[in-house]
């Protein structure tokens, strides 16, 4: 029982993601960040076979970081996801497969694009504008059809993303709670989707002069805030 | 005789030497010098650049490297093998931070570094890694700065400051008489410089230093700054040596003018004047020695 | 770059021969974080597995781990209450003590909390053989890495290690719901690893067969700001719930509290007597309340 969207607009990409884990009919916990941030301007919403999704997430983040690390320049969009594409058809013929399903989502700083790619455990990758995985693609795919459109500014992203969300809190009987974030040319951004108007918030706040090369230890984008 | 004791490897001379580890630290004998000073809150690495070719591209050229956020290395000795030794190292750091999930601590990463050098002192078909490393850095969680050392056979410690490479026998000298405890970050800096100026006659251009002020937060100085550090020393190097000419030349004429009857104030002047000259001189040859060992 | 990539890889060809000339090949020398006698897999030597083409399918065939094969010949056995929660004061771990073989009590007597050291606790529900043995096996991980490092393990880290070795494996029929407690430098820290590799991070868990009744008492009463007495009442009357609901669980409750200067065993409980001695208090509170309440209600009666 999972849920993630994607979507891409003019010059920024979204990503969402649920936050539930559990085992079988139990939530164990309905704040659990299914995000990873992969660079600066790359991160990933998972899925798949418990287990199998982290192990996957992380083993990821520390191969893009060693990259980052050996080569001082991260790796782009493009050839993370071809990278993590192979990862995966190279698991799906081997004797323990990889279950994991995944949107990437980036922001390509050289070209200025943003990107964002469905991928899923078989090692399809597919380039989207918009996409989504689990319980989503039922109701929220069609709303994305009707609504999203080239070259959306930031707010317009926003209000199709709630859409979808909407939709999804009315017509899935699962209740999820949702974690959101945009990655534009200043790196990536948490976002509060409950609120009214999320992107004027993000832009009042004090630009962060302090963007590391690469966040790591990686921004905790899930538990803003949550932890106790 | 000796002969067959360095063909292979893992074999011990009679008197308990293993031939080729010393030539790997001979090896790091020959390469360029590169010094570390621990300071109150920060750490730096100061190292010697060759001077690249005119139509070299100098960025290529590097000495200092990056593990991970908070970890930096300085090597001395064969440049090939330090990026090898680097890049196990940077394995090594992430799978730290895939299996534990902490990054790794200084000690941890120099004892794994150290672990490899000495691995291949120890197995067959290899030859020991022709480079000392210095590592510096910040563990986790921690405002106290670290600085270690490793040697080709495996040997690893702490140090408050410490030289490997050319000549570092006389820059290990150099920073034993002049490090003070708790220097402040320009402090640290322009210590660094001064002992590297012991080898590196050429000056701020065949210079690069490196400063880690807190866990990720590290500066490479510009090649202005550096200049401008070396300039500093020089003036008051300068006037150091003005100052002793000035005091040797006091003395000198107080002693002329003195006569004999007054030696007791004399004598326990001429000493210490004398002490300053020579210092002055054992500097001065200095520059003399490094040749031979070039 | 995939060769040395690999290097990073936890866990692709795992349980693979483990080639003794590998390993002893200097080039390809990288350490575990530390675990010098995991192998660079994070996987340990020393488990069989059995030797056929595919050890998964073959155990997933036989084992009754997850329902896959309810008719399957070798029988783990489950059903287990065992929670564990942060609050204020630290983290209170709390477990029933049956173990059961389908429906037949095997033991009221069990210690399903497991001294890991002195600043961790492991609970065990699922497979008791498995959960000892990897736990036991997790203690003296976490002494070696005492002794490599000189600092204790933190729970992340800890869990980490249990966490990536039944990922290795994943569905060999190992059965094990395990919640590794503890206090360290970031402060009391519990982590949910299950036999599916999962590891989850939290401030409250339960897990087990019973894991339903005790949550539904469990998250009624839970704050973060509960008092020491509080919490350990709170986990015990959850335990004791799960134990008068769940077949599988019940007999006694082990009740421990993990502060920081260690953890402390709190006491053992009788369910069945518990859960009597809560029943006629909640009788007596009542009358107590009505009687109360009937006594407010007459004045205003007579005001009328």
């Amino acid at each position: 029982m999972e849920c993630s969207f994607g979507l891409t607009g003019k010059d920024y990409v979204l990503l969402c993601s649920d936050m539930s884990a559990g085992r079988s009919i139990i939530r164990m916990k309905s704040d659990e960040n299914k995000i990873k941030t992969l660079g600066p301007h790359l991160a990933m919403a998972y899925g798949g076979e418990p287990g199998d999704t982290n192990n996957f997430a992380e083993y990821v983040e520390r191969n893009m970081r060693l990259y980052h690390i050996r080569n001082h320049y991260p790796l782009l969009p493009e050839s993370a996801s071809a990278w993590i594409r192979r990862t995966l058809a190279e698991s799906i013929r081997s004797r323990k497969p990889y279950s994991v399903n995944l949107l990437l989502a980036g922001y390509d700083t050289t070209t200025t694009k943003p990107h964002l790619y469905w991928i899923d455990y078989l090692g399809t990758k597919a380039v989207v504008p918009y996409a989504a995985h689990g319980m989503g693609v039922y109701v929220s795919l069609s709303t994305m059809d009707k609504w999203w459109f080239n070259d959306m500014n930031k707010r317009e992203g926003v209000d199709v993303l709630k859409k979808c969300i909407d939709e999804v809190k009315k017509r899935i009987t699962v209740h999820f709670n949702f974690n959101c974030i945009l990655i534009d040319k200043d790196g990536i951004h948490h976002i509060d989707i409950e609120s009214e108007d999320p992107i004027t918030e993000l832009e009042s706040q004090q630009p962060k002069e302090t963007l590391v090369d690469a966040p790591n230890p990686p921004l905790d984008i899930g538990n803003v805030g949550v932890t106790a | 005789m000796s002969r067959s004791y360095d063909r292979a490897l893992t074999v011990f001379s009679p008197d308990g030497h293993l031939f080729q580890v010393e030539y790997a630290l001979e090896a790091v004998r020959r390469g360029t010098c590169a010094v570390g000073v621990r300071g109150s809150s920060c750490v730096v690495l100061g190292v010697e650049k060759k001077s690249t070719l005119q139509l070299q591209d100098p960025r290529t050229v590097r000495k200092v490297a990056m593990l991970d956020d908070h970890v930096c290395v300085a090597f001395a000795g064969l440049t090939a093998d330090g990026r090898i030794l680097i890049d196990k190292a940077r394995v090594e750091c992430q799978s730290h931070r895939l299996t534990v999930e902490d990054p790794v601590s200084i000690e941890y990463i120099t004892k794994h570094i150290a672990g490899i050098q000495q691995k291949y002192t120890q197995s067959g078909g290899v030859r020991p890694f022709g480079i000392s490393t210095l590592v510096v850095g910040f563990d986790p969680n921690d405002k106290i700065p670290k600085l270690y050392q490793t040697e080709p056979s495996g040997i690893y410690s702490a140090w408050k400051a410490c030289s490997i490479g050319r000549a570092s026998k006389t820059v290990r000298e150099f920073l034993e008489k002049n490090y003070t405890e708790n220097l402040e970050r320009d402090d640290s800096i322009k210590l660094t410089v001064k002992s590297l100026l012991e080898v590196v006659q050429t000056g701020a251009k065949n210079i690069e230093i490196s400063v880690m002020e807190s866990y990720g937060v590290i500066t490479h100085l510009e090649q202005s700054e550096i200049e401008k550090i070396v300039a500093t020393i020089e003036s008051e190097k300068e006037a150091e040596a003005e100052k002793k000419r000035q005091r040797l030349a006091a003395t000198q004429a107080g002693q002329a003018s003195m006569a004999m009857g007054s030696q007791a104030v004399s004598g326990t002047q001429t000493p210490s004047a004398g002490g300053a000259a020579g210092e002055g001189e054992g500097h001065a040859t200095v520059p003399g020695g490094e040749s031979g060992v070039q | 770059m995939n060769s040395v990539l690999t290097q990073l890889q936890p866990h692709q060809s795992r349980l693979e021969e483990y080639d003794e000339l590998e390993h002893t090949d200097a080039a390809a020398w990288g350490s575990m974080a530390g675990f010098g006698n995991l192998s660079r897999t994070g996987g340990v030597q020393g488990m069989s597995v059995p030797r056929v083409s595919d050890p998964t399918a073959f155990l997933d065939l036989h084992t009754d781990n997850m329902s896959s094969n309810p008719e399957a010949k070798i029988k783990i056995a489950h059903g287990t209450t065992t929670l564990a929660f942060k609050f204020q004061g630290g983290v209170i771990v709390a477990v029933d003590s049956r173990a059961t073989a389908g429906s037949y009590v095997a033991s009221g007597t069990v210690k399903k909390v497991i001294e890991i050291n002195k600043f961790l606790l492991g609970t065990m529900a699922g497979g008791a053989a498995d959960c000892q043995y990897w736990e036991t096996y997790l203690g003296m991980q976490c002494r070696l890495y005492e002794l490599r490092n000189k600092e204790r393990i933190s729970v992340a880290a800890a869990s980490k290690i249990l966490s990536n070795i039944v990922y290795q494996y994943k569905g060999m029929g190992l059965s094990m719901g395990t919640m590794v407690c503890g206090w360290d430098k970031t402060g009391p820290q519990i982590f949910y690893v299950d036999d599916d590799g999962q590891r989850l991070k939290g401030n409250l868990f339960s897990v087990g067969s019973g894991s339903t009744f005790a949550y539904g008492v469990l998250d009624q009463g839970y704050r973060w700001d509960l008092t020491d007495e509080e919490a350990q009442e709170l986990g015990r009357r959850s335990i004791i719930a799960a134990g008068h609901r769940d077949a599988y669980s019940g007999n006694t409750c082990n009740l421990y509290h993990v502060k920081q200067e260690g953890w402390d065993f709190i006491g053992n409980y009788d369910v069945n007597e518990l859960w009597y001695e809560y029943e006629n208090k909640k009788k007596a509170d009542r009358e107590i309340a009505t009687a109360s309440a009937a006594a407010a209600a007459s004045p205003m009666a007579v005001e009328q």
